[in-house]
């Protein structure tokens, strides 16, 4: 049984703890009384994999065994999560790649000839055949891609199919989805409120029905709009969920310490830690950047779930929950969060100050039961750069984003009122989500949304060591240390608030009681 | 400072000849006299204008002026008088046109082509000639001699009849300077400098230079010198562009060279430059041709603003000691070659105007010339230590602005001497030299760039000083002293109702004074005026403008260069991107192998020219499948493409797009690698390669490359056919090869420029912006 997470107060013994800051570490001595929230211990792994996906195929929930439902002449489709999940990646093989060859085994033995294979973007970028191949490994990349049966998703191709009209608008999919006998999605469930039938959505949907789930009604409707297109999903296809649960083991070799408690370091991880530090001190920007985005985490997998779409997300719901909850008393005045270089979105990339601003301020949000950790009219401090640095070739909406929209307004209505339509038709945006490895021209919209809520709920948002001209396009301030952070923010909390430092990553669920 | 004893000198003239006095007020005695005036245009001239106007009612002043350009003499004169020291006097008249009719004769001619003059003339005060120390020696003779002997001629001829007798003697003042003493030492007489130079001959030689010296710099070997300069500079723009700066550097060298060639001549008989040796032949002139008339020469030693009239202060331009001072008050001057005792003769312009009216009016004895020095340094000398001491005070009380940074620290001089100060200044040229050299060799980058910006700013500081020194070297080290016991005696024999507007005893003033609260603060006003308007002005306007109200719509192009404009990539990478792929494994190592090996080679070419060093890169393209390779580049090498775009370059073409513009792609590169920016570009000229019947490169162009000026021509020619306003265009590029192309069109934007092209940006006033391109992949990462 795995230690549960716990919430340490910090007294004078308390070592200085390790904050993420973008592209590096700082060891922080946080004040007297300042509450610590860690993260419960990683689950079980599964004994055997192989054992596990095929009692998860073979005895599904609410439905019957993949192997009842091939049949020779079918047309079969496997869509799979995109490279954005788990971040950072996972160490190969990856679950995705053998849980596909599990359900291809069972295809070729029913005699099913017709299978595609369907990378699930959305409106995320195309992944790069390393990338696929990272994910599918060597051998079902190489029987599919030259063929052309593994591709990308298309949000923006024309000929997309409509299932039918949901609350949130209509929902149009991938066509070869739509036109399959079977629709197999693989997905790596690493967050508590993605997967499900609503992922398909948002993963083989249109533009339109992605942005009817990430817009900004969709983030407004908490959920509701989500459900809407999963369930017309799950209601026009036939479905076949398969979600692989991870343990948060976010740090592989040899950093896995990092996701340990400071005074439970060995000698040896003691020492990994000044020699990382000094290396990082030492390495060039770009090389830095470079380590973090690229990295690999130390996953296992906790549990293999397949079946009815509603049914297994439930299941994995259920693990994640125990895997990342963390019960903690009452509101805190002044939350501490600080942001990795890593998101989802900035793989092999550059973390620039919307992505980071996302990262930091989506895991502060993260609560069981709609209750954050931090009291309304409360303040956030954060750490990350925010350097004014863009990836043209991930992220050239994102430019246009930061120069154009945010120095007119950050409010997201009239954001959505009078940009959005133009970034989400833009030709060149387009062009470049369909024939290169862009995110989509509303991709930063989509985010924006999602950190409106943090805002609106808290009085102040303050980033130490951020660049101050973006923290200020931004809508945020800037500070150097913790310390002017909580000078800043006094005039709203007082003289003595009650801090909580969300020791993250990995991710915490907060359950504030 | 004491005032100095009234007369210092010889009290009693040699020869004992009285000398000419004055005996009523001036405004009697030159009462109905027509002075004929030249330089009127000019600092002295026109205070002499101002004071004839306003002080001697009686009097005609006839001004010799020539045409200037489109300009009118009368033009030309109604400008001069509507200054505003002719206010009153122009109103009084009712205007500038009334003023000009009733007062003053206006003949239209220039020196040496001096037209007919007036027969009714009684005085000639000829007080044109060169601002500048170091004319060209051709020049020097021009005006100095043969324009005087011209005027002198020509006022004979009116002064006689048919036969060309004398029916009338005129008064002929020539304005000299004291400084014909030339590199004499000690007391300086008013008398005519001794000396045996036959001016004729002189004068022969030094405007025969002229031809001798434009012959040389047309010589093959002179031309080919030059042209290597030129082509250091600028082989890379193209052969015009580098023709043109050869025949800029020719003329350069001629003038130069007429330059030196005055210097060493006036050096080699005695004087400090050819402006005061052809002055000093000038005087000569003057006492042959005028020994059946009456004559005077004045000398006035360095005339600066006025003390009392038209106001305290009044100057005109920039005279001889301005730059100098204004220069020590940015902290500029570190240091001066001067001797501190030596005497810095200056004189108000107000008292060579009034010695020169007095003088007017005198009736020197026909045959003997008078001399006239109007000086300071007799009887009121002030040193350098002296003037330093002055302006410096006057610094340190009333600072100059120097923006952001405050007042600059002034510079203390000790007055090392004049060797000490060549030293420093030579050590600092030479290190320079060193600093600029090894900038040439310096990879581009933003820190080069400000290392370049900090050194063209020592090199014009360096420059200024070289040049005022090398010119004022001479007379910081005097040591003249001129006697002016005839313009004493002169001054003390107006009448005593002249003597508050006349009076131009030098003694009467108190350097203080004069320094500190009269020329430092009338020189330094319009620097003052000048930084406090480009304050509140900002900055310089822009080439890259705000698009966002642009009408140009269709009739303008936008075009960008590609390699280090919009994209960090060059010819070589982009071969290896595009070749490596199709090869197998040991085949690449051989490749990379092979064009490392050639990398020096490569270098060398593209230091010589671009366009075959193109050719010589895409020679290696042979043998491989064009299909293929656009192929390679839709799949595999776009992401890495598209990396290497500058985010800034991609708002800014999509900006012209939305503004309706046509967005170009010119570019040296092969076509396919310009494959991912298609969607971009409304027209993209790259390199085509050849290939055979196979589809198979051949390793050639279809045409020559597109650099340098072909790049101009061809856009000149597409906008020809397509009604553009290259006017209303804009282009963008980064290095100095495609400066033609900026130049043609109104707005060029230098986008990172390498350090040539930065220094014609700034010349040129083109913005200068910087595009960052940061590729998240490292050079040596291949595309997979």
């Amino acid at each position: 049984m795995a230690r549960p997470g716990f919430v340490l107060e910090v007294d004078d013994r308390t070592p200085p703890l390790v904050v993420h800051d973008g592209p590096g570490y700082r060891l922080e001595k946080f004040p007297l009384g300042t509450e610590v929230v860690y993260a419960p211990e990683a689950l079980a792994p599964v004994d055997d994999q192989a054992e596990a996906i095929a009692a998860a195929l073979d005895s599904p929930t609410d439905s019957a065994p993949l192997s009842e439902l091939l049949r020779p002449g079918m047309k079969l489709t496997i869509a799979f999560d995109d490279i954005t999940t788990p971040t950072p990646r996972m160490r190969r093989p990856d679950i995705r790649g053998r849980i596909i060859e599990a359900v291809l085994t069972r295809a070729a033995r029913a005699g099913v000839d017709d299978v595609a294979l369907i990378c699930a973007i959305g409106v995320n970028r195309r992944n790069t055949d390393a990338e696929l191949q990272q994910m599918l490994g060597e051998r079902v990349f190489r029987s599919f891609f030259a063929d052309g049966l593994l591709t990308n998703h298309d949000a923006d191709d024309d000929n997309l199919s409509v299932l039918g009209g949901g609350e949130a608008g209509e929902v149009a999919v991938n066509t070869r989805a739509a036109a399959s006998d079977l629709l197999v999605f693989v997905h790596v469930a690493t967050n508590a409120d993605g997967g499900g039938a609503a992922a398909m959505a948002t993963g083989l949907g249109s533009t339109a029905t992605v942005c009817s789930v990430h817009g900004l009604q969709g983030v407004l409707s908490d959920g509701a709009a989500a459900a809407s297109a999963g369930r017309v999903v799950a209601a026009a296809l036939p479905v076949f969920s398969i979600e692989a649960v991870l343990d948060n083991h976010i740090f592989g070799q040899p950093l896995e310490f990092l996701g340990k408690r400071e005074w439970e370091w060995s000698i040896r991880d003691q020492v990994t830690w000044l020699g990382l530090r000094r290396a990082l001190a030492l390495s060039p920007s770009k090389t830095r950047r470079r380590l973090f985005t690229a990295a690999a985490g130390g996953y296992s997998v906790v549990g293999i779930n397949a079946g009815a779409p509603a049914a297994v997300r439930a299941q994995s719901t259920k693990l994640l929950l125990q895997q990342q909850l963390v019960q903690m008393q009452g509101q805190a005045d002044v939350g501490v969060i600080g942001v990795p270089e890593q998101t989802p979105y900035s793989i092999d990339s550059v973390t620039n100050p919307i992505l980071a601003a996302w990262r930091g301020l989506s895991a502060a949000f993260s609560s069981a039961d709609g209750v954050p950790f931090v009291r309304e009219g409360g303040a956030l401090v954060l750490y990350h750069p925010m350097p004014v640095e863009f990836s043209p070739l991930h992220h050239p909406s994102y430019v246009d984003f930061f120069a154009d929209v945010l120095t007119a307004t950050i409010d997201p209505l009239q954001i959505q009122e009078k940009f959005e339509a133009k970034f989400a038709t833009d030709p060149w945006y387009s062009h470049l989500y369909r024939t290169s490895n862009a995110f989509h021209g509303v991709h930063p919209f989509h985010l924006w949304y999602r950190i409106a809520a943090a805002r609106t709920h808290c009085s102040d948002i303050v980033w130490v060591g951020a660049d101050r001209s973006s923290a200020e396009r931004l809508g945020f301030r800037a500070a150097s240390t913790l310390a002017d952070a909580l000078e800043i923010v006094s005039a709203r909390v007082g003289r003595s608030p009650t801090i909580r430092y969300l020791h993250n990553p990995p991710q915490i669920i907060a359950e504030v009681r | 400072m004491t005032a100095a004893p009234a007369m210092t000198f010889a009290q009693q003239r040699p020869g004992g000849q009285d000398r000419p006095l004055l005996d009523g007020r001036l405004k009697d005695l030159l009462a109905g006299k027509k002075i004929l005036m030249t330089g009127v245009t000019g600092f002295i001239g026109e205070q002499l204008l101002w004071k004839i106007l306003t002080e001697l009612p009686d009097t005609v002043p006839a001004v010799l002026v020539r045409q200037k350009g489109s300009a009118t003499a009368r033009a030309r004169m109604v400008g001069v008088v509507k200054k505003k020291i002719f206010t009153e006097v122009r109103e009084a008249a009712g205007g500038a046109e009334e003023l000009l009719d009733a007062r003053v004769d206006i003949i239209q001619g220039d020196l040496p082509n001096v037209p007919d003059l007036p027969a009714d003339l009684d005085v000639v005060v000829h007080c044109a000639g060169d601002v500048s120390f170091d004319p060209p020696i051709n020049q020097a003779f021009t005006t100095n001699v043969i324009g005087t002997k011209a005027l002198m001629a020509k006022m004979l001829q009116a002064c006689s009849d048919d036969q060309g007798n004398l029916v009338k003697v005129p008064h002929y003042v020539h304005i000299s300077t004291a400084y014909t003493a030339g590199r004499r030492r000690g007391v300086i007489p008013e008398a005519p400098h001794a000396h045996s130079i036959d001016y004729d001959a002189e004068t022969a030689a030094g405007l025969g230079m002229r031809d001798l010296i434009e012959a040389e710099s047309r010589t093959a070997g002179q031309l080919a010198t030059l042209r290597k300069e030129a082509e250091r500079e600028h082989r890379a723009a193209g052969y015009l562009t580098t023709a043109a700066d050869t025949e800029r550097r020719r003329k350069e060298w001629v003038q130069a060279k007429l330059v030196e060639a005055g210097t060493e001549r006036a050096r080699s008989l005695g004087w400090t430059d050819v402006y005061t040796f052809t002055k000093a032949l000038g005087e000569r002139v003057v006492a042959d041709l005028g020994a059946q008339i009456k004559v005077s020469v004045i000398r006035p030693s360095i005339v600066e603003s006025s003390w009392l009239h038209p106001y305290p202060g009044w100057i005109e331009g920039f005279k001889m000691a301005e730059p100098l001072i204004l220069a020590y008050g940015r902290g500029e001057l570190p240091e001066f070659p001067a001797s501190p005792d030596a005497v810095i003769d200056i004189v108000p312009c107000d008292h060579v105007v009034n010695a020169i009216v007095a003088v007017c009016a005198t009736e020197p004895a026909v045959g003997t010339a008078e001399y006239y020095h109007v000086s300071s340094g007799a009887r009121n000398p002030l040193t350098f230590q002296g003037i330093y001491g002055q302006i410096r005070s006057y610094f340190t009380d009333h600072p100059l602005d120097g923006g952001s940074r405050g007042a600059a620290q002034l510079p203390t001089w000790v007055f090392p001497g004049a060797g000490s100060v060549e030293r420093l200044l030579s050590t600092s040229e030479r290190a320079h030299g060193m600093a600029e050299r090894m900038l040439a060799r310096a990879p581009r980058s933003n820190r080069t760039r400000t290392i370049a910006r900090d050194l063209d700013r020592a090199r014009a500081r360096l420059d200024f000083l070289r040049r005022y020194l090398s010119l004022y070297n001479e007379y910081a080290q005097s040591e003249l002293q001129f006697v002016d016991d005839n313009t004493l005696s002169l001054t003390m024999s107006l009448h005593p109702d002249d003597q508050p507007i006349f009076a131009f005893d030098t003694a009467v003033f108190d350097w203080t004074s004069y320094i500190q609260e009269v020329h430092a603060p009338s020189v330094t006003a319009p620097v003052r005026r000048l930084d406090a308007l480009r304050r509140k002005r900002g900055n310089r306007p822009t080439t890259m403008k705000d698009l966002s109200a642009n009408t140009a719509t269709d009739q303008a192009l936008a075009v960008f260069d590609l390699d280090g404009t919009i994209m960090s990539t060059n010819v070589i990478e982009q071969y290896l991107w595009a070749r490596l792929p199709e090869l197998s494994t040991a085949r690449q190592l051989g490749e990379v192998g092979q064009v490392l090996r050639r990398l020096p080679a490569y270098i060398r070419a593209e230091r010589r020219d671009r366009a075959s060093f193109l050719r010589a890169v895409y020679r290696r393209y042979r043998g491989a499948d064009l299909a293929a390779l656009e192929e390679a580049v839709d799949t595999i090498l776009t992401p890495h493409v598209l990396s290497r775009l500058s985010p800034e370059a991609v708002r800014r073409i999509r900006e012209h797009r939305a503004a309706g513009h046509t967005t170009v792609l010119i570019t040296g590169a092969v076509r396919p690698l310009t494959r991912p920016l298609r969607p971009l570009f409304d027209v993209i000229v790259a390199a085509d390669l050849a290939t055979d019947d196979d589809g198979r490169c051949t390793g050639y162009l279809t045409g020559p490359p597109l650099v340098g000026e072909s790049r101009a021509a061809w856009l000149q020619h597409y906008a020809s056919q397509h009604g553009i306003d290259l006017r209303r265009s804009f282009a963008y590029a980064d290095s100095h090869s495609d400066l033609p192309m900026l130049s043609c069109v109104g707005n060029a934007v230098a986008v990172s420029p390498d350090i040539p092209l930065m220094r014609a940006a700034g010349a040129r006033q083109w913005s200068v912006v910087e595009w960052r391109i940061k590729p998240t992949t490292p050079r040596w990462v291949m595309p997979r």
